[in-house]
C-alpha cells in the first residue's frame, strides 16, 4: 500500500455534536502532512480517531495497511503518538519513562540508550523536574522507541519557548527526511511553511483546502506584494503607479501585482523615464497564515456553532 | 510481561501519593486504633476492622492512579500502546491488591497488641485477604472510571464505602439488626470479607458459611475486571 494514513469520510459526534463532520485524506508513505485548523476546528478529535484513542462514529481509517476499527493492536505496534501535552511519568526518571515504554512496545533495550544519546537527554532526572523544552524532547523519543512507521504529532510546539520549538521543528524534519511518515496538527503557522509537504487547512471539522504550500497560496485572492521604496516620490510617478493600488506605508510604497518580472521591468524603465533612485525594493509571496485566515474567517461554515 | 512492567511502573508512581496515603494508609489505621483503645479487646471486631482497612486501601490506591493518570492524560500512554484493555485492568487491580494486602498486614501488626486469640489458620486468611483485596480493587477502578470527571471519584467512593462499614457487619454483626436487614448485609460486597476474615481468625462466622463467602468473592472479582474492562473500551 503506497498510502500510509488513508481516512474516508471520518466523522466523530459527542452527543448532538459533531466535531469532525466527514474529512477524507491520503497521506503518502514518507511524507509530511499537516492538519491547520484553529482551535476546536477538529484537528486533535481526528489524531485521536487515527490513533484508536477515539472511536469513530462512522467512516473508515486505515493506518499502515490496518483497520483503525478493527486493527486497534496492529495500528497501535505502528504508530507512535506525541499529544498536544507531555504526558509521561512525572515521578519516574528519564530513563525509566523510556525503559516502561520499551517493555510495553517490546523494544530493544539497546534502543534507550541510543535515544538518550540522540536526544540528549539527562537520563537521571525525573521529567516531572524538566523544563518544557525538555519534556517535549522526551515524550518525541518516548513516541520513537519502537521505531515506528508512522509519527503523530499533535501541536508538538505548543508551549515552549522559541529556541525549543525551533529545536522541535528540526527534529521533526530530520525523522521526515529519514523517511518516517509525519502526521501533525497545528495552528502554529511557522510550523505549516516549515514541515509538511502537504496541508489539509480544517475548519469547523470539514476540510476547507488541501494541497501543496504554492497549491494552497494560489487560493488566496490577494495578488503578489511588492514593497518600493523609491526618491523622490512625485506626482507623476504616482500617476504612472495608479494601476497597481499604490498604498503608502513607513519606509515607501506597497503596490499588488499579478507578474512581478513583468512589474519590475515596468519600473526600471520608469526609472529611466523619469529619473527616480530605487532604494529598495522587495516582492512578498501570499503565505499560509493569509491562506489560513482567509478559508477560516468569518465563523464556522455550518452556521449553528460558536467556531 | 507487560502486566508486570505496568504494575511496576504503578507502584514506584503512585504509593506516595496524597490519595494513597491518606485514605489508604492513615484513615484505616487510626480508624483501627480508635476501635482498638476504646474497647481493649477487638477479637470479633478485628475481621471487620481488616476488612475496612483493606477497603479503603486498595480503593483509594487504585482510584487515585487512575484520577491522576485521567487528569494529566498518562491514561492514554497505555491506551495508544499495543496493550490490551484486560492487561491495562490487571495491572491495576494486581497493584492495587498489593498495596492493600500490605496495609492488611500493617493494620494486622497494629490490631495484635489489643487480641486475645491469635489467628486461627493463616493460610485462609491470607486468601480471604487477597481475594478481599483483588475484589475492592476491582470496585475502586470500577467507580474510578464510570465517573465522569475523575475529582469526583473519591466522592462517589466514600458515598458507598461509608455505607459498606455498616451494612457489612463490620463493625456491629449482622444479627443483631432486624431480620429484613440482612437482605441489605447479603448485597454488600464486604459483608462476604468480613465473614471470610472473620471465620479464618476466629475459626466462626456470622451469617455467611466461608465457602459461599469465597466463592461470592471470586464472583465479584471476575465482574469488577469484566465491567472496568468494558467501561474502559467504551471511555476511549
Amino acid at each position: 500500500m503506497e498510502e500510509a494514513i488513508v481516512a474516508e469520510n471520518l466523522v466523530k459526534r459527542y452527543g448532538n455534536v459533531e466535531a469532525v463532520r466527514g474529512i477524507s485524506f491520503r497521506v503518502k508513505r514518507g511524507e509530511a502532512y499537516a492538519l491547520l485548523g484553529p482551535n476546536g476546528a477538529g484537528k486533535t478529535t481526528t489524531v485521536r480517531m487515527l490513533t484508536t484513542l477515539t472511536s469513530i462514529t462512522s467512516g473508515e481509517a486505515y493506518v499502515n495497511g490496518h483497520n483503525v476499527k478493527t486493527e486497534r493492536l496492529a495500528v497501535r505496534r505502528s504508530i507512535g503518538l506525541v499529544p498536544d501535552i507531555s504526558n509521561l511519568y512525572e515521578e519516574l526518571t528519564v530513563e525509566e519513562n523510556l525503559r516502561f515504554m520499551a517493555k510495553l512496545y517490546d523494544a530493544p533495550r539497546e534502543r534507550i540508550a541510543e535515544l538518550i544519546k540522540d536526544f540528549n537527554l539527562p537520563a537521571g532526572m525525573k521529567f516531572g523536574k524538566l523544563s518544557s523544552g525538555f519534556k517535549r524532547r522526551v515524550t518525541i523519543a518516548a513516541a520513537l522507541i519502537h521505531e515506528p512507521e508512522v509519527l503523530f504529532l499533535d501541536e508538538p510546539t505548543t508551549a515552549l519557548d522559541i529556541n525549543s520549538a525551533k529545536a522541535v521543528r528540526g527534529l521533526i524534519r530530520l525523522l521526515n527526511k529519514r523517511g518516517m511518515t509525519v502526521f501533525l496538527t497545528t495552528h502554529n503557522m511557522l510550523e505549516a511553511e516549515t514541515i509538511p509537504q502537504r496541508i489539509a487547512i480544517i475548519r469547523g471539522g470539514k476540510i476547507v483546502a488541501e494541497g501543496r504550500r504554492n497549491e494552497l497560496k494560489k487560493l488566496v485572492g490577494r495578488r503578489i506584494l511588492v514593497r518600493l521604496s523609491v526618491e523622490p516620490i512625485t506626482s507623476s510617478l504616482l500617476k504612472k503607479l495608479e494601476p497597481y493600488k499604490p498604498a503608502f506605508e513607513e519606509g515607501g510604497i506597497v503596490l499588488e501585482v499579478d507578474e512581478p518580472d513583468e512589474f519590475l521591468r515596468f519600473i526600471f524603465s520608469l526609472r529611466s523615464e523619469l529619473g527616480f533612485r530605487i532604494d529598495h525594493i522587495c516582492t512578498e509571496l501570499p503565505s499560509i497564515e493569509d491562506v489560513f485566515v482567509e478559508l477560516t474567517e468569518g465563523g464556522c461554515p455550518c452556521g449553528g456553532c460558536p467556531l | 510481561m507487560k502486566i508486570l512492567a505496568m504494575a511496576e511502573k504503578e507502584l514506584r508512581e503512585y504509593v506516595l501519593k496524597p490519595g494513597s496515603i491518606s485514605w489508604g494508609i492513615v484513615f484505616p489505621l487510626v480508624f483501627t486504633l480508635a476501635f482498638a483503645i476504646r474497647f481493649g479487646d477487638v477479637d470479633h471486631l478485628a475481621p471487620g476492622l481488616l476488612s475496612i482497612s483493606v477497603l479503603f486501601g486498595t480503593t483509594s490506591f487504585v482510584s487515585s492512579s487512575v484520577i491522576f493518570e485521567r487528569r494529566l492524560r498518562t491514561f492514554e500512554r497505555l491506551l495508544v500502546a499495543p496493550v490490551g484493555y484486560f492487561e491495562i485492568v490487571l495491572a491495576k487491580v494486581l497493584v492495587g491488591s498489593l498495596f492493600g494486602l500490605f496495609v492488611g498486614f500493617t493494620s494486622l501488626l497494629f490490631l495484635r497488641p489489643f487480641t486475645v486469640y491469635g489467628v486461627w489458620n493463616p493460610w485462609l486468611l491470607l486468601l480471604f485477604l487477597t481475594l478481599s483485596a483483588m475484589c475492592f480493587s476491582g470496585l475502586g477502578l470500577y467507580i474510578a472510571l464510570i465517573v465522569e470527571n475523575p475529582i469526583n471519584a473519591m466522592t462517589w467512593l466514600n458515598l458507598i464505602r461509608l455505607p459498606m462499614m455498616f451494612t457489612s457487619g463490620a463493625i456491629v454483626s449482622l444479627l443483631l439488626f432486624p431480620h429484613w436487614f440482612l437482605a441489605v448485609g447479603l448485597a454488600t460486597p464486604m459483608t462476604y470479607s468480613v465473614e471470610g476474615l472473620r471465620f479464618s481468625m476466629l475459626h466462626y462466622y456470622d451469617v455467611v458459611n466461608p465457602l459461599y463467602s469465597l466463592l461470592v468473592l471470586l464472583i465479584l472479582t471476575l465482574l469488577f475486571l469484566y465491567l472496568s474492562t468494558s467501561r474502559l473500551e467504551n471511555l476511549y
